[in-house]
């Protein structure tokens, strides 16, 4: 059964959205616009001869998908590594840890990802790609790190005295109590992390890096199918992020029924 | 080895913990032990008691490393509890110990709970530390819940099994911080039975409760211990029958 209310909701938001659309398509065609949407599927993908061939904005998603994917393992390894420094008895350490969580949370993620592709991957003689990967991946490592440590010190502290009790060695405690227990407290602001790395990630294109932000800019600078582009572009960044929620969401249920 | 070290040895066998002069403070105003000593022999049941806040929980927490000592020595199965780390974790690992709230991993079912330390710890195999668990969960009463998860387990039923869980490394002291007092009170026998059996085995305890009969019935020796320090302690029928100290007589008249 759905509640009247929820109806009532749906039909508000229905309204809202035709008449945003009405807005939109009125004000454009006041303003001289011409819509093609008919033009857009191409730029996805075409079929010869039965093959399917993606185009340039797949591609982009393609490249997207690898960045934010490398990022993403290289940020939860950071993130985690980061954490435990500011865990650690080791005053070094703690220290390290601070100094890079306060440069990165305090600059422009752009001046970032131009210092190290700019700076750094001359004097490294890095990639783009890889300068993107390494940006993104200190950036959202240093928002991860945070989520880490909030799960991490959330665990009662009488896990760690029982371990202790029973003998295990510091390195086994962590490993088999305090981290299986913080991952599902984790896992569920590490995917709104997740989602930011996605959106964060359009940011490479300044870098000329062909990703799906930086093969829109081109499709439209050759066709002037500006609208239609960005909004496509919207739509797939949509689509990827709101189904990264959804697995996350799954995922979290069945930690949670494991674990309470 | 010669007859003076033998002698000397079954001598020093007998006590098993030796506490002395302990001093432990964690605000520089009130400090919680104060000149502290105390000795517990192989196969004895020490009952310690006193009001909230006396020091009783960190007696215990010193005695396996839990909380540092400012002074004093410890010494546990002549093992020192010093600065050196194989001397503390050999004692964390001779020494059990049980919560007064179970403190038992959440994602871990019961028989994982009791498995982790003989695997991690004396690294037996799963086939023989799971023949361990399981003669520890019928000990105490739990072999059905085996693969339960603690959230599905009663209060009385998971202090049971942290108890088996403490034992599963074969300790030669075990200490109880309050085992029931987190319990409905339908839920505290089952568990005073479970402790009361360890001690007619022969098992060295050290017990911090408020269950008077209990204590009463299974003990040796009582300490009653007040702002960290020991008020009085003596052999458990002449404690309660004849306490000395005025403080000790009021403690007991309160809550008797
Ligand atoms: N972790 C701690 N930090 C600060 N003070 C503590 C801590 N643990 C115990 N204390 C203090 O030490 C004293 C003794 O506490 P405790 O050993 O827990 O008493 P008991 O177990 O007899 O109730 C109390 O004054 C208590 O407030
Ligand atoms: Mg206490």
């Amino acid at each position: 059964m759905v509640k009247k209310a929820t109806l009532i909701d749906i039909a508000k938001f229905s309204l809202l959205v035709i008449a945003a659309g009405w807005l939109l398509v009125r004000g454009s065609s006041q303003a001289g616009y011409n819509w093609q949407w008919y033009q857009v599927p191409r730029y996805l993908f075409t079929i010869e001869d039965g093959v399917f061939i993606p185009g340039p904005l797949l591609d982009g998603l393609w490249i997207t998908l690898q960045i934010t994917g490398c990022s993403l393992v290289l940020a939860t390894i950071i993130g985690l590594l980061t954490a435990l420094l500011r865990l650690s008895n080791s005053l070094v350490g703690r220290i390290m840890a601070r100094v890079y969580l306060e440069i990165i949370r305090n600059t422009p993620l752009l001046v970032q990802i131009f210092i190290i592709y700019f700076v750094l991957a001359p004097i490294f003689n890095l990639e783009r790609f890889l300068a993107a990967v390494i940006a993104l991946s200190l950036f959202e490592g240093a928002y991860a790190s945070e989520i880490f440590r909030a799960g991490i010190v959330s665990i009662h502290r009488g896990q760690w005295e029982a371990a202790h009790s029973i003998g295990l060695s510091v390195f086994d405690t962590w490993r088999t109590i305090i981290l299986p227990q913080a991952v599902t407290r984790i896992l569920p602001p590490l995917t709104s992390q997740a989602v930011s790395l996605i959106k964060d990630s359009a940011l490479v294109s300044t870098i000329a890096v062909y990703d799906l932000t930086m093969q829109g800019r081109v499709v439209i600078a050759e066709t002037f199918l500006t609208f239609e582009i960005w909004f496509t572009v919207a739509a797939i960044y949509l689509v990827l992020t709101l189904s990264l929620s959804q697995v996350a969401s799954l995922l979290e249920k069945r930690a949670r029924c494991r674990v309470w | 080895m010669n007859r003076e070290n033998q002698h000397r040895d079954e001598l020093m066998s007998d006590i098993i913990i030796q506490v002395s002069s302990l001093y432990k403070t964690f605000s520089a105003t009130i400090p919680a032990l104060v000149d502290f000593s105390a000795q517990v022999s192989r196969g004895e049941v020490l009952v310690v008691i006193g009001p909230s806040g006396s020091g009783k929980s960190t007696f215990l927490r010193c005695l396996n490393g839990l909380e540092e000592i400012d002074s004093g020595t410890i010494i546990i199965d002549g093992i020192p509890l010093d600065e050196n780390e194989k001397n503390r974790l050999e004692i964390r690992r001779e020494v059990g110990m049980v919560f007064q709230s179970f403190n038992l991993f959440p994602h871990k079912n019961v028989a994982e709970n009791i498995n982790l330390a003989q695997r991690l710890v004396r690294k037996k195999s799963r086939d023989q530390a799971m023949q361990t668990t399981m003669d520890l969960l019928r000990k105490v009463g739990m072999v059905e819940k085996a693969e339960s998860y603690p959230a599905e387990l009663s209060g009385g039923q998971q202090q049971r099994v942290a108890i088996a869980r403490a034992l599963a490394l074969r300790p030669k002291v075990m200490l109880f911080d309050e085992a029931t007092s987190a319990l409905d009170p339908e839920m505290i026998g089952e568990v005073l039975e479970v402790m009361s059996t360890l001690a007619r085995e022969g098992m060295t305890m050290v017990v911090v409760t408020h269950e008077m009969g209990f204590a009463r019935e299974v003990s040796d020796r009582i300490i009653f211990m007040e702002d960290g320090r020991i008020i009085e302690q003596g052999e458990t029928e002449s404690f309660f029958l004849a306490p000395k100290e005025e403080r000790t007589k009021r403690f007991l008249d309160q809550i008797l």
